[in-house]
């Protein structure tokens, strides 16, 4: 029991819709993996955990249960414990066990991995930790690693703009009043028994990828994100459904990009690149122009502060804000069926290239992520760079593997050398 | 290096099948590193199970501690009455009914079931010798209980054979039909010293009317087919 002066933080716009979701079935967990060149070091990677925690307050909570809300208060409990890795990754979060503790440390031979509930901190803010850990982690092995970007100091103290509330900083006076979202082709599969999950990675040069995308203009993400879509599209019309849907991806957007700020709490927002089979054939080129407008269209300052200002004045609302959290969560609940489900086929999210300062770079091959398991039986897509390996993840429950054999497939036939490693058995 | 011949990708030195399309990995040069260590770790994750011990301590404590209020309230509030003994006994009842199968999860359900109405039994007993009911308790209480006990039995065991929804659904019908005989039966022998069935007649033949044109769907593989078409889920 925490005492009465003890602080405490509301959660953010995304943390409350993530802590209203979080069920058995649903992991709102994603997982950072670094490949090191040298077996790992189990002792060494716990003392880097124990002093790493201190310097992110933020991080070193629990989630408590208020009459109205939910909120994030410091966790005094002795941990997080490092543990060795498991088959199948980011498990729900459970509130109870591991003393509460919402990240999570794992090693395997090379790898180590930190698993972190969304509800804390998003793909930059969980980077930010995992890079200052490995860091961390290099000094207590006999490195020296000097602080850089992205890379915090262990021996200051934590700064208040580290865990500030950027959506309520930011929410302007206009908000967007809601849009209809159309259903989009949900790409459903079978779903395999409880705690069975199945990650796919496939890694392939960046150089190979970028001379790829430039030659169509786009990014490396516009690129992926235009082969994942023109794969989900020939992939529904094989099924030769009754009328085709439209094909459309959630691509989370880093909003510090647009409104600076330091914190290493949530703040993203995603944008919907579509593609509607009932105009008719699409090329590549085509679908990749098509994502490189809307991406370009839709990721302003303007528009997207309009949408998360509608999103923190659900939140403001005074009626909203006095009804109890089990009448609300249903509610929560339903409008991300309707709102987070329903209108994409798939997420696509790519925090970019993993950048870390010299001295460490010797000592990390590659990089991983890996998006906790969907609501539905669908795959999850992330992907990360470290150096000249981009690295590609299906993530999901379902039972066959035919979106990401087509997707790999599909790479090696654009002339893209892929490897693919899977813990499906 | 092995590739997957139909995906065209790059295979991991362990796989031995393409994670992709299955296809199986034959490449002599790599038979040699059978032992490689893996990519992914192949050890599951555990999930911590829920306590039963503690969960049966709690609810034991909650019942313990209403009965001995109970008891001691007793004392001071109408002592001349022994009420407090409902209170205890339906605290006992609750506890044969959700602590026990927590602390002996293993147990059959014949046993389990036999323990339950026990439970009643005693419960009921307690209320008879409150009231001086002992004529009642032994010719109408006892009887009920068998029969109500004999009829959850046997829709367990139907459910636990697992036919078809159809095959259950009729069983169960046929099985509610009897124990409405039954009760009547028994009501009827304590009341009137007598049988002479009357509302259960009626509840057994709309259970049997029921049955006849499920027992036909059932039979008839057309019927079974569109039934199964026009109420799917």
């Amino acid at each position: 029991m925490a005492n009465w002066d003890t602080p405490w933080y509301r959660l953010d716009n995304a943390g409350t819709m993530y802590s209203a979701l979080q069920k058995e079935r649903y992991s709102a967990i994603y997982r950072f993996s670094a490949w090191m060149t040298e077996k790992v070091d189990p002792e060494a990677l716990q003392r880097a955990v124990d002093r790493t925690m201190p310097r992110f307050p933020s991080f070193a909570v629990r989630m408590r249960r208020g009459l109205f809300w939910s909120y994030l208060e410091p966790n005094t409990a002795p941990g997080p414990f490092i543990k060795p890795d498991v088959a199948d990754p980011c498990q729900p979060v459970r509130y109870k066990e591991d003393n509460g503790w919402l990240i999570r440390v794992y090693y395997y031979f090379h790898r180590i991995s930190i698993e972190v509930f969304h509800a804390v901190s998003d793909g930059t803010g969980g980077l930010v930790f995992f890079r200052t850990l490995l860091a961390a982690y290099l000094e207590e092995l006999g490195h020296k690693i000097p602080p850089g970007p992205g890379l915090l100091d262990l021996n200051e103290p934590p700064r208040p703009e580290e865990w500030e509330d950027a959506y309520l900083r930011y929410a302007g006076k206009t908000a967007r009043a809601p849009v209809l979202m159309k259903r989009a082709y949900p790409n459903l599969g079978e779903s395999e028994p409880f705690y069975t999950f199945h990650v796919t990675m496939g890694f392939m040069p960046v150089d190979k990828v970028k001379e790829k995308s430039k030659a169509m203009g786009v990014s490396i993400t516009e690129y992926m994100a235009a082969v994942l879509l023109q794969v989900l599209m020939e992939k529904q019309h094989r099924e030769r459904p009754h009328r085709e849907l439209p094909v459309a991806l959630a691509v989370p957007v880093d909003l510090r990009g647009l409104f600076p700020s330091e914190t290493l709490r949530n703040f993203i927002l995603t944008v919907q690149p579509v593609i509607d089979p009932n105009l008719g054939d699409w090329t590549l080129e085509e679908i990749a122009s098509q994502v490189h407008h809307s991406m370009r269209q839709h990721v302003t300052a303007k528009e997207l502060q309009a949408v998360f200002t509608r999103n923190v004045r659900y939140q403001t609302n005074p009626v909203l804000r006095c009804l109890p959290f089990f009448l609300k969560d249903p509610v929560v609940a339903l409008s991300y069926r309707s709102r987070g489900v329903r209108p994409y086929s798939a997420v696509f999210t790519n925090p970019g290239l993993f950048k870390v300062p010299p001295e460490m770079a010797p000592h990390i091959e590659h990089m991983e992520v890996v998006l906790g398991q969907a609501t539905v039986a669908r795959p999850h897509v992330s992907s990360i760079s470290y150096g000249n390996t981009m690295e590609i993840t299906f993530a999901g429950t379902q039972k066959d593997a035919q979106t990401e054999r087509d997707f790999f497939r599909a790479l090696v036939r654009l002339g893209i050398p892929v490897k693919v490693v899977s813990n499906r058995r | 290096m092995s590739y997957c011949v139909h995906c065209g990708v790059e295979l991991e030195q362990s796989a031995r099948r393409c994670p992709l399309c299955n296809t199986p990995v034959i490449d002599p040069a790599i038979l040699a590193a059978e032992d490689a260590q893996t990519f992914f770790p192949t050890q599951p994750a555990k999930v911590e199970p829920v306590s039963r011990r503690g969960m049966a301590m709690l609810i034991s404590s909650m019942l313990a501690s209403v009965a001995v209020c109970c008891g001691l309230l007793n004392l001071v509030l109408k002592p001349h009455m022994a009420w407090s003994f409902f209170v205890v006994g339906a605290a006992a009842m609750l506890w044969v009914w959700a602590v026990l199968p927590l602390i002996t999860p293993k147990t059959p359900l014949w046993l389990r079931l036999t323990l339950d109405v026990a439970a009643v039994g005693l419960y009921v007993w307690i209320i008879s010798l409150a009231l001086h009911g002992q004529r009642w308790f032994v010719g109408l209480a006892v009887p009920l209980l068998l029969f109500s006990a004999i009829t959850v039995g046997v829709i367990g065991w139907i459910v636990k054979r697992r036919h078809s929804i159809l095959s259950t659904v009729t069983m169960v019908l046929a099985a509610l039909g009897c124990y409405g005989l039954e009760i009547e039966l028994c009501y009827d022998r304590f009341v009137s010293h007598g049988v002479s069935l009357s509302w259960s007649l009626v509840v057994c033949a709309v259970c049997f009317g029921l049955c006849v044109p499920l027992v036909v769907i059932r039979r008839v593989p057309s019927l079974r087919e569109e039934a199964r078409r026009r109420f799917h889920v």
